[in-house]
């Protein structure tokens, strides 16, 4: 995804950076956050040591689909977040949405971190990102996603 | 009663989902979301997987998987794959350049090609006549698979269960020994 063909605008875009990196700054143990679209492209991202946001932004969009249709089908509505608990740490992927784009928060935890401490800062950024103004990409020249992406 | 289980994989937009739909007995699981790659013209893509149920009439029972076409998405290809009966991999001849998108899946799923019966459905070739069937089939022969390869309409019910068919005498004939 280009800078042309963005959905979202320069604002936005490093609005969500700032939020990102004040999640991993802040929330012990929180190793990686990816924004990324539904569909599967990170747009903003911050991690500590080596991490593929473009692999954790497709694989996030998978599993938030995934988690969408159990809730679905079991009558819960729609998924709001889904947490892979593994052996040495957690994943929470976390929906969210800015004007009609929805997105998708994705964040990987080792073990030092609290699961309630990320999943309430991850509500959290959500809401600031469905609270920031929506501005069309064209309405401020648009942001390059893939050069701001940490 | 015997249950199969088959995978349909291709490009985004090849109509992997739509073929599911078209032959699925069952309301079909889908994880389809808003497309947000412009340079492609779609509006919905799979990012998870399709799935569907078809039964034959000997009372077999088919178990229909598609897979998300990007290859951002390849790590859920593996996993779809495993225990596959056989493969179909759907192109679409009104992309750029289809034989690439072939080699790709063909690539994506060498491993198990090598164990599971193939079928290919090309799409759209009634508008996109180039490369033709044999084209296709010369790609193949230089890399020394030999697998069925049909022009499909995913919208048409027979076109899939033809492909399906076609998958099932492989197995029946015994190509491809599948490894559980």
């Amino acid at each position: 995804m280009t800078a042309e063909n963005s959905d979202l605008s320069r604002h936005f875009v490093e609005q969500a950076r700032h939020s990102v990196t004040a999640f991993l700054r802040e929330i012990v143990g929180v190793t990686a956050v990816v924004i990324a679209t539904l569909d599967g492209f990170d747009l903003v991202s911050a991690f500590k040591g080596g991490a593929d946001a473009a692999r954790i932004a497709a694989m996030g969009s998978s599993i938030s689909a995934l988690g969408n249709v159990v809730a679905l089908e079991s009558g819960m509505g729609q998924s709001k977040s889904v947490i892979i608990s593994a052996e040495a740490g957690f994943a929470v992927v976390h929906g969210a949405r800015h004007g009609d784009v929805q997105l998708v928060i994705n964040i990987m935890a080792d073990g030092d971190a609290i699961l309630a401490q990320v999943l309430h800062r991850a509500a959290s950024v959500a809401k600031e990102l469905s609270e920031m103004d929506f501005i069309a990409a064209g309405d401020d020249a648009g942001a390059g996603l893939h050069d701001i992406v940490a | 009663m015997k249950e199969y289980k088959l995978l349909f994989t291709g490009t985004m937009g090849a109509g992997k989902t739509t073929a599911i739909h078209a032959i699925s007995e069952i309301a079909p699981v889908v994880t389809d979301v808003r497309n947000s790659d412009k340079s492609v013209d779609k509006e919905l893509t799979t990012v998870g997987l399709d799935y569907g149920m078809l039964s034959l009439d000997n009372g077999d029972r088919i178990r229909l998987f598609g897979t998300p076409g990007q290859a951002r998405f390849d790590f859920l290809w593996k996993i779809l794959a495993r225990n596959a009966l056989g493969i179909i991999i759907l192109t679409d001849n009104s992309r750029p350049d289809p034989l690439a998108d072939l080699t790709m899946f063909l690539d994506g799923f060498a491993e198990h090609l090598t164990s599971v019966p193939c079928a290919i459905g090309v799409g759209r070739l009634d508008s996109h006549p180039q490369p033709d069937l044999e084209r296709y089939a010369d790609l193949l022969e230089q890399r020394g698979q030999l697998f069925p390869i049909m022009a499909v309409d995913v919208r048409r019910r027979a076109d899939v269960i033809l492909l399906i068919d076609t998958l099932l005498a492989q197995l029946e004939a015994g190509i491809g020994e599948h490894r559980p």
